[in-house]
């Protein structure tokens, strides 16, 4: 078992600052995942951990012990690295067994270890051949399992699977959670697909220039993202991020299709709103805020449309195949509930229990 | 930290530099000492009593007004002159028909490596057999001119430089051809591609494009085959010893024979430190113009 | 002239097979992405387009000509490749204006398209800098740029976004159709990645393993999926496939699911194509197409995992043959391991034929 926690650390690269005063705790059995954009200190802070890179300043901890001063080997850390870096000479077999030869384990505890990982994820049939013969897939699952059989307190990964197919990836992170929910183990996981981070990660941090911005459940940090970077790096297509207008009694966004009164929300700066929470009608003389359509985006199961409500471009997406065609005239409303409220510097600021007004009749 | 690192690396690899220094300083000093006397073998003393001969820089001043020497030095300058640049544009030529694939490839490229591996003292053999005035080049001649053609090649002053310089590029063609190879691999394909179906021709692709990214690997076998034609001898002085006369003598082959014949070992030492000094400051001066070319 | 067609096209490599006998007509101004799995055949065909490979059999014709023969030079057309190609020893100016300069072109000819370009696509700031160093949706304007100056009647692109950054991704999408449209050529455009092809493409050709599956509008391909491979790989997740056998429940037909049980009655096309299948079926229906319904009234599968993804919430469902998938809007305490009781929209159900993979159709 293993947590695993920062305490203030700080780590620079010459003028660069890679990790900038991060703090956060891992729990055991976790999987946690950090999310960012290239650069933003994911693969820094895992060197850290592993014990690749000392920290200028703060603390490393794993299980409440004080871990600055210890070695990579001695923190019983392993790490599946985005390469997969597996022996090319040698067979999955030898590849899933060489930690355990290395480390003198007896004979029959390495094969009973290797048939447990191998059974653990589907290899066993695969276990004969050499890297060069497997799938992308495959060569993911032998790297995993040559982690799984050191039997670490944790495993550490950076982004295992972004070399696979688009398709391969959507099976393969619903693998990786079931492998660690079974194995039992903390796993840290950096990755920079968010539907990828959503999906696997019991909680997850952003991170932008080396700071940590936000912690919590992916739900929680897509309903309620701490700023306007967390807001519009989580969700795809983007969150409506749109500047206000003062009104006489309050303020609106996007021509109207937003409003809040000054009463509900005093400093609002920024009003936010999920695309998915668009609400889009056809324009029947005058239900909601009429926006024009500027294109249409049919996915299959859903259809993104961009808009423009006043001279604002706006996102929606819609559920199914609906019949909207570029430079169709529509009206716009959402649920008040779900707007979001954004302060001058982008910090989210609390939903008063004020409803807002209008906007909301479609 | 990292001063702190570099100290580890400083201490980790001081044996090797000791070992270093002792092989390469040592002879150079020993060698400077003794540029700076008359010291023989012949003198009955052990070189370490070469001081008893100290004549300053006497054998530098001799050097200055050594016509012997100069020509020498001159002849060598026109060979490397010639050869080098003959050399270069074949290598590159060879190397550009290899970029692309052709049937028996294999084989041709086993056969055009072939000189460099052969040993210099049996291509030594091999050209002043070819060049002999009843030898197959003066056979190949008749054939075409129809009437026996008995050029004694090596026995004429001008034709005996020409055959020794033939010799040398047919040994070192190859080499560069293997470099040149080596950097044109190295250009990415996707960008030569690019260019053309931007609409540039072969000769606008290979200036625009492969050259800029050779230029360093250019630079580096020019250095090598320069430094080493300098230093021609071997193959040479089979062929001709020299001769006829001084007709073919370079720069080694001079040194060889002063060092061998006349046993003045004094004067070879400062002609052969000489030549190192004028060298590695030509040597660094091109290095440095080529970072800068390459910033 | 930019009309591009590809008439029983084939390539082989020694002993195999890259492309079996495409055929395909793009039309002018079209935008086509050729889909598929690595190892398709995309990049093969895409390649011979642009004459960097040679076909085995079949031809190719740019409008009415035929362009066996004619070097990659002289076809006119742009490639914008996957690593983009840039010549980095040169500054952004420099290969933006490349083709131009090659092609001996007036030097204030060159002045003013290179600028004209550069503007166009907001690279004015750097058109001095060196290539090397800059980041990637930059590199990847200035290969289009480098490509569009010379105003090729055909474009193509050979999976331009596969390097960028998942959250780039989604923002260069849309650069890059905005610049199609700005451009009106000719596109074809090569893709792995089935989100993209949708988003962006006119007409998406789906291949696998060197054979083309299916041409036609993302919405024909997501809707009506020619066949099995097409119906899994489109789509995200891909389509649910059952294995079957028609049944005739009294002058209705539904689909007899084994040990999940009956399907809901088929829509009347569907059964018309149920009626005509020799033998078992495929049932198949999108993870999207599918509404909660009462228990004991459509199917039942135990939930073996659930992924929040933003708005959207993915039930795994079942597993091994019986396994399904369900995507639903919002988070309505879905539980591992209890039973969902589902039913995909009768109208939203494809059959295929369970030997063949091929779809069934009702007329």
């Amino acid at each position: 078992m293993a947590e695993i926690a920062f305490r203030n650390v700080t780590k620079r690269y010459g003028a660069t600052l890679a990790v900038d005063d991060a703090s956060f705790t891992v729990a055991d059995n976790e999987f946690f995942c950090f999310f960012g954009p290239p650069l933003s200190g994911k693969s820094t802070i895992l060197r850290l951990i592993l014990g690749l890179e000392k920290p200028d300043s703060g603390e490393i901890l794993i299980d409440g012990r004080a871990v600055n001063e210890v070695s990579p080997a001695a923190r019983n850390i392993a790490m599946v690295f985005q390469n997969l870096a597996l022996f090319p000479h040698m067979t999955a077999a030898d590849n899933v067994r060489f930690p355990l030869v290395e480390r003198r384990e007896a004979p029959a505890k390495i094969e009973a270890r290797l048939r447990d990982a191998a059974e653990k994820l589907h290899i066993g049939h695969i276990l004969h051949k050499m890297p060069g013969q497997l799938s992308g897939g495959e060569r993911q699952r032998v790297a995993i399992a040559r982690a799984l059989v050191r039997d670490p307190a944790a495993y550490l990964m950076d982004d295992p699977i972004s070399a696979l197919d688009a398709r391969l990836r959507e099976e393969t992170r619903v693998e990786l959670k079931r492998i660690q929910r079974e194995a039992g183990r903390t796993l840290i996981y950096v990755t920079h697909d968010q539907e990828e981070a959503m999906s696997v990660a019991d909680r997850m941090a952003i991170l932008q220039h080396g700071a940590i911005r936000q912690i919590g459940r992916p739900v929680e940090i897509y309903d309620h993202p701490s700023t306007t970077y967390v807001a519009r790096f989580l969700g795809s297509p983007v969150m409506n991020i749109l500047p206000v207008q003062a009104t006489g009694t309050g303020f609106e966004a996007a021509a109207g299709a937003l409003q809040v009164s000054a009463q509900a929300q005093a400093s609002v700066a920024e009003m936010g709103l999920r695309p998915e929470d668009l609400r889009v009608s056809h324009w029947e003389g005058g239900a909601g805020v009429p926006a024009t359509v500027s294109e249409v985006e049919p996915l299959g199961g859903y259809t993104v449309v961009t808009l423009t409500a006043g001279a604002q471009p706006l996102r929606a997406m819609l559920r199914g195949q609906p019949d909207i065609r570029v430079g169709a005239l529509v009206g716009l409303g959402c649920d008040p509930a779900k707007v979001m409220y954004f302060g001058a510097g982008g910090e989210a600021l609390p939903k008063s229990a004020a409803p807002s007004l209008g906007g909301d009749r479609i | 930290m990292k001063d702190e690192s570099a100290n580890l690396s400083f201490r980790l690899t001081l044996p090797a530099q000791v070992l270093v220094l002792f092989i390469s300083v040592f002879p150079l000093l020993m060698q400077a000492y003794i540029s700076l006397t008359d010291w023989s073998p012949l003198s009955g003393q052990s070189w370490t009593q070469a001081w008893a001969f100290w004549n300053t820089f006497a054998n530098y001043s001799d050097l200055l007004s050594d016509g012997r020497l100069w020509s020498a030095l001159g002849r060598t300058a026109f060979v490397m002159a010639v050869c080098v640049p003959i050399e270069f544009m074949l290598g590159l030529g060879l190397a550009t028909l290899f970029m692309d694939d052709f049937r028996g490839k294999r084989v041709f490229y086993s056969i055009l490596i072939m000189p460099m591996m052969v040993v210099p003292a049996v291509a030594g053999y091999m050209f002043f057999m070819l060049f002999q005035s009843g030898g197959p080049v003066n056979d190949i001649l008749s054939m075409f001119t129809g009437s026996p053609v008995t050029i004694a090649w090596l026995s004429n002053p001008k034709l005996a430089l020409v055959a020794v310089m033939v010799a040398d590029i047919w040994q070192w063609t190859p080499l560069m051809f293997l470099i040149l190879l080596a950097g044109l691999v190295g250009v990415p394909e996707d960008q030569v591609r690019a260019a053309t179906l931007l609409g540039a021709n072969p000769l606008q692709r290979f200036t625009s494009i492969v050259l800029p990214r050779m230029k360093t690997i250019i630079g580096i076998a020019l250095a090598i085959r320069v430094i080493e034609c300098f230093k021609i001898f071997d193959t040479l002085f089979i062929m001709t010893g020299g001769g006829p006369g001084v007709a073919t003598e370079t720069i080694s082959v001079y040194i060889y024979k002063i060092a061998t014949q006349d046993l003045i070992w004094g004067y070879v030492a400062a002609i052969a430190l000489a030549i190192l000094i004028v060298l590695s400051v030509v040597c660094v001066w091109a290095l440095k113009r080529m970072a800068r070319v390459r910033a | 002239m930019s009309m591009i067609r590809l008439e029983n096209l084939v390539k082989r490599f020694g002993a195999f097979t890259a492309l079996k006998t495409m055929d395909l007509t793009i039309a002018d101004g079209e935008f086509v992405a050729l889909l598929g799995p690595s190892g398709c055949g995309k990049s093969t065909t895409m390649n011979m387009i642009a004459g960097m490979e040679t076909p085995s059999e079949g031809r190719i014709l740019f409008g009415d000509r035929d362009m066996a023969g004619v070097p990659m030079g002289r076809r006119g057309v742009g490639f914008v490749f996957q690593n983009y190609a840039i010549f980095t020893h040169m500054t952004v100016r420099q290969n933006l204006s490349y083709g131009l300069r090659a092609t001996r072109r007036p030097a204030d000819e060159v002045v003013r398209r290179t600028n004209a370009m550069a503007e166009l696509l907001q690279l004015t700031p750097m058109l001095d800098r060196p290539a090397a160093g800059l980041s990637v949706n930059i590199l990847q304007r200035v290969a289009i740029g480098r490509s569009a100056i010379m105003e090729p009647a055909i474009f193509l692109l050979d999976e331009p976004l596969s390097n960028v950054d998942a959250a780039f991704r989604a923002v260069m999408r849309t650069e890059l159709k905005g610049l199609q449209r700005s451009f009106k050529q000719t596109m074809v455009y090569v893709t792995h990645d089935q989100l993209e092809a949708m988003t962006m493409a006119d007409r998406i050709a789906v291949m696998d393993h060197g054979v083309l599956q299916q041409v036609g509008t993302p919405l024909q391909i997501y809707n009506d999926p020619a066949n099995l491979f097409v119906a899994k790989f489109i789509g995200s997740p891909g389509m649910n496939l059952l294995h079957g056998r028609p049944v005739d429940t009294g002058g209705e037909v539904a689909i007899d699911l084994g040990a999940l049980g009956h399907s809901l009655p088929l829509a009347p096309e569907q059964a018309a194509a149920a009626r005509r299948a020799k033998g078992d079926v495929v049932f198949g229906f999108r993870p999207e197409q599918a509404a909660r319904v009462g228990e004991g009234q459509g199917m039942a599968m135990p939930i073996s995992f659930v992924e929040r993804i933003g708005a959207r919430t993915i039930l795994h469902l079942g597993e091994g043959a019986a396994s399904a998938k369900t995507v639903f809007e919002n988070d309505a305490g879905f539980e591992m391991g209890r039973a969902l009781h589902f039913a995909p929209h009768p109208s939203a159900v494809r059959l295929f034929d369970a030997a063949s993979g091929a779809a069934l159709r009702g007329h």
